[in-house]
């Protein structure tokens, strides 16, 4: 367990001149919280073997496909080892256990960047507002931490729980890590367990890190008809001085809001502008809507070399590390305050605020860490305001009538291209730029990942990425949109409301778009396959940069999908989360179908959660442009919860899906709980995790990823009419898999009722004698047992 | 190992044992020599160009039915390829056929293991993967990629060629297949 609990003594007897006690237990430190809520499930505070059963089962079915995206292995000192043609390492491991270690090892990564988040603001909230500040979701929110219920077997109440909460996640996080040393783990499937636990881990540690800051800043709990914030590279006033927050933990960003109220500055946009970038960005307008969203992840270095931000503040996690460099061109200074990411900077957090000004605003220093938040918050404003009229918005994207100048260095040698890491025919672009043509360039710019890779690798040093930026300066300028700000958790009523619809399949799917933006086709994609769901009447859920992409793209009619779609957890609905760490609230309200809806316990319960989500909660996700080490962990993390995730073409170098194979029989039988029967269900959903080629695929795989065996016959019949219907809008017939998932004639759509029939009779399709089961894999869940 | 050629992605580096690079003609009889190839066609297909009147996906075709190689068509592909009147063996996604060729002895129709795989027009990063996935867990099969930039990760592709000598590259595997230059 990862809490030990307090340090116990047992005395046998203590005289003294008024006290005389005997066989006393004395404890010290933290009680473990003891309430009896619900009683204790089975699996409490899981360790890395605990859920190893209920892997494996999901392994059998969905068996890891590697897809190495480097053949050697080159961890310790043995190597570089070759690997290829099945030969084994010097420490004996062979390709396939090596895949399954990195990818064991990146979902480390996700899950200690996510717990690491998670104690740097329980600490500091504690620091602030004291261990006992009451965890009060709201009057709509019983459950109101669903994966830490689930997992660690408590139900927090206060501040101080969750520190206790994260020591588990914390510790298991290490234990697991140190299977990926040399010589201890070999085999791929406990290497893929071992994914899979920390991906669990990293929903709690989301869950603690989201939840704390909700219940502290104010943030909205779960509240449908949270307001719309501005978002977009155009979205700033440039002619204000302007402090760029970038990266994940929001509470600096707060610091500083709140400072520029308490200065008598007003709101932020009043005197001084105050954006985000990345998830930092969701959280800031989750505080306060008067701040701006830049964008996703990708806008970073475009929107710095625009010249817009007098001070760029970075906190951690998917900032480019080259930021440095970048704010230094433009004459910004850096304030780092996350002791993760130093940048090489003085540390000066013992100095006054003043002096530190100074350092900053004179050009002594390029920039500054200080992990003293509150003056962190106060050195930007003051440098802000003092700066701004001196940088005057220094920019380095070249003027639209320079931009034929710089191009013309370009001896069109492709190395930009081959640097891409979409392959963007950058060379075109910056060559036709050369003749006055800036349209490609414009186009380059809606589709690229703002890596600057390209420039880095330019051997005539040309500034590719202020070239791409500076030719879509118009496109830019009027670039602004309305999100509706990260709202949370899903509501337990809402839960109640659409429980039934969603296990029995009347509602097709929940979907959700997560992740970052290494797009294979720009942003845009995320909102089209979005809007093409809503009016599918799919509950649409997104966060992080994806919630963001889905927001800069406009309908027929002008507005945007937060605009035109309501914003609650219903059909039709279009649910922004927040940012990274919410996506804890996605799991959540899977767990929270089985529990509230189905009324399955909760407490320490995760197979029986696992199972139920997987046979009966149509979930599924799309990490359209997942890049990081945290997608990794969150997507593997709901692929332990039973619920499927598609990746984009890039999402094929993580190295590793889990498919099914839809004619293999036997790995598609489950047991029927009523009976204890094995009985075949179809491949419903057909993989747990799966890289699409393009959106067109990703939408059909999403369709059918939100089949599931519990699927009543009407259910099944709205199920199979959107499946049908995307296969034959973009493949251009009738699904070749479909008489797999027809039980009987009542699933078969209306709509397409007589060709379905036909197609039946043709590949000798019967009705299934047993079409509907009470679906389990779970042995001990049988109830009548033969 | 090929060191005369790098990977179209400079960064595309997966190790010691890498593609042998190859001309069409040379193509041309290595899928004639095969015994049983199989083309699986990706999206891309349907974007290039490669005259006036052809796609890559009808390029595709007139391979398949010069070489008598079943197709695999995958994400979207299906639909133009039947609104072209052919009919592909079998649609699938790119991941799910190449998963499903690492079993030694799996083939499209069931009878026989394929021998030689191609791939043609998915996109880069995307097949780079699937071409490791079977250089790695597949030793029984031979892989060659079509398209027009070099993929380390096949036994046998192209080099980085120039639009035009691609396309004469392809064209000159058309002609070895009609019995012309470089025929058997």
């Amino acid at each position: 367990m990862g809490e030990k609990g307090p340090m116990k003594f047992l005395v046998k007897s203590i005289k003294t001149a008024g006290v005389s006690l005997e066989d006393v237990e004395i404890a010290v430190g933290r009680l473990a919280i003891e309430e009896e809520w619900e009683p204790m499930g089975p699996t409490p505070m899981p360790k890395i073997e605990t859920l190893r059963s209920w892997d494996m089962k999901l392994l059998k079915r969905y068996r890891p496909f590697y897809m190495p995206i480097c053949d050697l292995c080159c961890l310790c000192t043995y190597g570089k080892c070759d690997l290829t043609g099945g030969k084994r390492g010097s420490c004996g491991l062979t390709i396939d256990a090596q895949q399954a270690r990195i990818v064991m090892v990146a979902c480390a990564i996700g899950a200690a960047t996510h717990a690491s988040h998670a104690r740097e603001l329980v600490e500091l909230l504690i620091e602030r507002y004291g261990e006992d500040w009451p965890i009060d979701m709201g009057g709509e929110i019983h459950v109101e931490m669903p994966n830490t219920r689930l997992v660690v077997g408590i139900k927090p109440k206060t501040l101080g729980d969750l520190a206790f909460a994260l020591n588990y996640v914390e510790e298991q996080i290490v234990q697991t890590l140190a299977a990926s040393h040399t010589g201890q783990e070999s085999d791929y499937l406990d290497f893929e367990s071992k994914a899979l636990h920390l991906g669990m881990l990293d929903h709690v540690a989301m869950e603690i890190a989201d939840v704390a800051q909700v219940i502290t800043f104010g943030f909205p709990k779960g509240d449908p008809d949270a307001p719309l914030a501005e978002i977009g590279l155009g979205c700033v006033d440039v002619t204000k001085p302007l402090i760029l927050c970038i990266g994940h933990n929001v509470t600096n960003s707060i610091d500083i809001i709140d400072f520029i109220e308490k200065s008598g500055l007003g709101a932020p946009g009043e005197m001084i502008e105050v954006a985000g970038l990345c998830c930092t960005a969701h959280d800031i307008v989750r505080y306060n809507k008067a701040a701006k969203v830049v964008g996703p992840i990708s806008y970073q270095l475009k929107f710095v070399r625009s010249g817009a931000a007098d001070v760029i503040v970075t906190d951690e996690q998917c900032i480019h590390t080259s930021i440095l460099h970048e704010a230094q061109k433009v004459k910004a200074p850096v304030i780092s305050v996350s002791n993760k990411a130093l940048r090489g900077l003085e540390e000066v957090s013992d100095k006054p605020v003043d002096e530190i000004v100074d350092m900053l605003v004179t050009g002594k220093v390029p920039g500054v860490a200080i992990l003293d938040l509150e003056k962190a918050a106060a050195v930007a404003v003051l440098t802000a305001l003092r700066i701004a009229p001196i940088r005057k918005k220094f920019k380095v994207v070249p003027d639209k009538e320079e931009l034929a100048k710089v191009a013309s260095k370009c001896v069109k040698c492709g190395s930009c291209r081959r640097n891409c890491p979409i392959d963007l025919p950058i060379d075109e672009a910056v060559s036709a730029a050369k003749n006055g043509d800036l349209s490609k360039l414009a186009e380059i710019h809606d589709l690229c990942l703002g890596c600057a890779r390209c420039e880095s690798a330019c051997p005539r040093g040309i500034p590719i990425l202020s070239l791409i930026t500076g030719a879509a300066d118009y496109k830019i300028k009027t670039s602004k949109f309305k999100m509706r700000v990260g709202r949370g958790p899903i509501l337990d009523t809402e839960i109640r409301e659409v429980g039934s619809p969603i296990v029995l399949g009347e509602i097709p799917g929940v979907i959700a778009f997560v992740g970052c933006a290494n797009y294979p086709a720009g942003g845009r994609e995320v909102a089209i396959m979005a809007e093409e769901l809503l009016k599918r009447r799919y509950i649409v859920v997104a966060s992080g940069c994806a919630a963001m992409s889905i927001a800069e793209y406009r309908t027929e009619e002008g507005t945007t999908l937060y605009e035109e779609y309501s914003g609650a957890f219903e059909a039709g609905g279009l649910v922004n989360v927040g940012s990274c760490v919410a996506n804890a609230h996605i799991s959540g309200a899977c767990i929270k179908i089985a529990n509230i809806f189905a009324r399955r316990r909760l407490r320490a319960n995760y197979e029986e959660i696992a199972d139920y989500v997987l046979n009966r909660v149509g979930a599924c996700g799309i990490a359209w442009g997942a890049m990081s080490q945290k997608a990794a962990s969150i997507a593997t993390g709901f692929n332990r919860l039973g619920v499927p995730v598609i990746v984009g073409p890039q999402g094929a170098k993580y190295r590793r899906l889990y498919l099914g194979r839809k004619e293999d029989i036997e790995s598609f039988t489950v047991y029927d709980a009523r009976t204890g029967d094995k009985v075949w269900v179809g491949p419903a959903p057909e993989h747990l995790i799966y890289a699409a080629e393009n959106k067109e695929e990703a939408m059909v795989m999403a369709a059918k990823l939100c089949l599931r065996p519990n699927d009543t016959t009407k259910g099944r019949m709205i199920k199979l009419t959107h499946y049908v219907e995307l296969y034959k809008k973009f493949y251009g017939t009738l699904p070749p898999d479909l008489h797999l998932f027809i039980r009987t004639e009542a699933d078969i759509p209306i709509t397409h009722k007589f060709e379905i029939l036909e197609y039946l009779k043709k590949v000798d399709w019967k009705p299934w004698e047993r079409p509907v089961v009470d679906p389990t894999l779970l042995e001990r869940l049988i109830r009548v047992k033969k | 190992m090929n060191v005369a050629v790098t990977p179209w992605q400079y960064g595309n580096v997966p190790g010691p044992k890498t593609a042998l690079t190859l001309k069409g003609d040379v193509a041309g009889r290595l899928i004639k020599a095969a015994k049983k190839p199989l083309i699986i066609v990706g999206a891309e297909a349907l974007k290039v160009k490669l005259d006036e009147n052809r796609t890559l996906l009808d390029y595709a075709i007139e391979l398949s039915k010069l070489s008598g190689a079943p197709v695999v068509a995958t994400a979207n592909t299906l639909k133009a390829f039947l609104e072209r009147g052919y009919k592909p063996a079998a649609a699938m996604g790119s991941i799910e056929i190449t998963e499903r060729l690492r079993d030694r002895g799996w083939s499209i129709d069931g009878s026989g293991a394929h021998d030689l795989v191609i791939y043609i027009g998915i996109t880069y990063q995307l097949q780079s993967q699937l071409l490791s996935s079977l250089k790695n867990f597949a030793l029984h099969l031979r892989t060659m990629s079509l398209d027009r930039y070099y993929h380390p990760n096949a036994t046998w592709s192209f080099p980085n060629l120039s639009f035009d000598k691609w396309v004469d590259n392809l064209n000159m595997i058309i002609e070895v297949l009609r019995g012309g230059v470089g025929g058997r």
